[in-house]
């Protein structure tokens, strides 16, 4: 008993991050899945998907901005 | 119109006189009786009842110890806890004082354990015996874990797993920031082995948990596991969460380059309601089928996130976030403090204790960051090593230090959100850990 309990110490470890990492990975793939379905079956027409449609949108916002600078540029040296 | 004014005015005044005449005569009577029946009190000289007044002083108390007083525990004491040592506690309930309310290290709990310290070193009154206030306090919600449980209940209503939710692979730093708790584990029975400290397996145990860096857990186990080192763990455990911000940077900067330190993260995803909603309940399933020992710490935190998320009972959550965890920590802070009798924490393990907890601290954020090293070396999105540390759970600490530090070395890049999900997992991690710890020991 007295001798091998750094042996149980490590068998605790093991076992402890074991289960630690398989339930976070299970998880991880719970957590995929998951998201995967609740977009196909309640797509939020709001929900930017990706970080790419984020940029995107983004991209779309500059140029309005770029056309009404250039707009007002435009009518003010008109007037 | 005068007169009759007057007439009242004499007559109330009658009545007044009346009255209090009446009643003097009632109060005089009953006591003249109880002099008379109360047969256990019996006259003694004036000299006599200053001498046994002097003998019931606090003053007394510490210097000639009464040779029969026991602890909480009804356990003979030694006359150094009964007498200097409680001088010694009372002295350090007012470091913790100092520290909570100069240094503003976690006000919010240590004040109330400096003050069950300071309460439970009083010498006569007994106030953490099994009659005082502290020890019905203890009994009520300590010894059977509840009040730990409902702090997790609290906590789940305050998370947000969007963070989590939207880069699902930052839970893998959380778990490898568990390692504190096991790496630690090693090291204590290691010790224990080389005869340097005398702990138990299951007290080891109890005493690496401070490395899940999670206040209720560690008092859930050290209150299941090891009992008699409450008082010591949940103060290491409190005092080294409020240290994060000092301890953890040092080791971030050590391990990792400044290259690193300067990666840049995608933009989190938007996460839909229904997913946040489905996520408590997904857990907790996984969890009943995997490790139900663990569903005790895991159910609340889940059923305080389920009320958040659902959305249609904010007065429930609101409670769970104010009301309940304010009036939860009050009670678990005197608890605890009961747990600073001098006869059980002025003792050579709970030097250890410390020792070993800034290790297992220590030990968990260097795993993290090191985790998120490993991840790097796969292809995909890149992660800044500086939110592995954050695995380590103390939420939302860790993760602000994470921030803060990656803001350093770039100003412009805030890693807060993104240190939010192994934060978040670190809570889930050490709760995995803790239903092992447990599940072992059965």
């Amino acid at each position: 008993m007295e001798t091998n309990l750094v042996v149980e110490g490590v068998k605790f470890m093991f076992l402890g991050m074991g289960t630690v990492f398989l339930f976070l990975i299970i998880l991880i793939f719970l957590m995929n899945v998951m998201s995967n379905l609740v977009h196909k079956l309640f797509p939020e027409p709001q929900a930017n998907d990706t970080a790419q449609a984020n940029s995107s949108a983004n991209n779309d916002n500059k140029k309005v901005i770029a056309a009404i600078t250039a707009a007002i540029a435009h009518h003010r040296q008109q007037g | 119109m005068k007169n009759i004014i007057i007439k009242l005015l004499a007559l109330f005044v009658f009545i007044g006189f009346g009255n209090a005449y009446a009643s003097d005569a009632a109060h005089a009577a009953p006591e003249h009786i109880s002099t008379h029946q109360e047969e256990t009190y019996q006259a003694r000289p004036f000299s006599e009842m200053i001498g046994g007044f002097l003998a019931s002083t606090g003053i007394n108390a510490l210097i000639n110890p009464d040779p029969n007083e026991l602890n909480a525990h009804d356990e003979p004491m030694s006359d150094f806890h009964k007498t200097w040592g409680r001088v010694i506690m009372i002295l350090v309930t007012f470091l913790l004082f100092w520290l909570a309310i100069k240094k503003g290290f976690e006000p919010l709990l240590l004040l109330p354990i400096g003050f069950g310290g300071l309460l439970a070193n009083i010498p006569v009154a007994g106030i953490a015996g099994h009659d005082g206030f502290l020890g019905i306090i203890y009994t009520m919600g300590l010894s059977n874990q509840l009040f730990p449980i409902l702090i997790f209940m609290g906590v789940g209503a305050m998370t947000d797993f969007g963070p989590l939710l939207s880069n699902p692979k930052t839970a893998l730093l959380g778990g490898a920031a568990q390692f504190g708790i096991f790496g630690t584990l090693v090291g204590a029975v290691a010790l224990a082995e080389m005869g340097i400290v005398d702990f138990t397996l299951k007290q080891a145990s109890a005493i690496s948990i401070i490395g899940g860096a999670d206040g209720p857990t560690s008092i859930f186990i050290a209150t299941t596991l090891a009992p008699e080192l409450l008082g010591a763990i949940a103060v290491a455990s409190y005092s080294y969460m409020a240290m994060v911000p000092i301890i953890q940077p040092p080791i971030m900067k050590a391990l990792t380059t400044e290259a690193e330190r300067k990666i840049k993260m995608t933009t989190l995803r938007h996460v839909s309601r229904i997913e946040k909603l489905v996520f408590p309940l997904m857990v907790l399933v996984l969890a009943i089928l995997v490790l139900p020992d663990s569903t005790p710490l895991i159910g609340a935190f889940m059923f305080g996130n389920f009320l958040k998320e659902s959305g249609v009972v904010d007065r429930l959550s609101d409670t769970m976030q104010n009301a309940l965890i304010n009036i939860v920590t009050i009670f678990l802070g005197l608890a605890v403090g009961s747990k600073l009798a001098a006869d059980q924490f002025l003792v050579g393990e709970t030097l250890a204790i410390l020792a070993l907890g800034i290790v297992a601290f220590s030990a968990g954020t260097a795993a993290g960051v090191i985790m998120a090293k490993i991840m790097n070396l796969f292809p995909g999105h890149k992660i800044n090593p500086l939110i592995g540390s954050a695995g380590v759970s103390a939420v939302p600490m860790a993760a602000r230090v994470s921030n803060k530090v990656g803001m350093e070395y770039d100003r412009s890049n805030m890693l807060l959100m993104h240190a939010m999900g192994p934060n978040v997992a670190g809570v889930i991690g050490s709760a995995v850990a803790a239903g092992v710890l447990i599940s072992l020991f059965q």
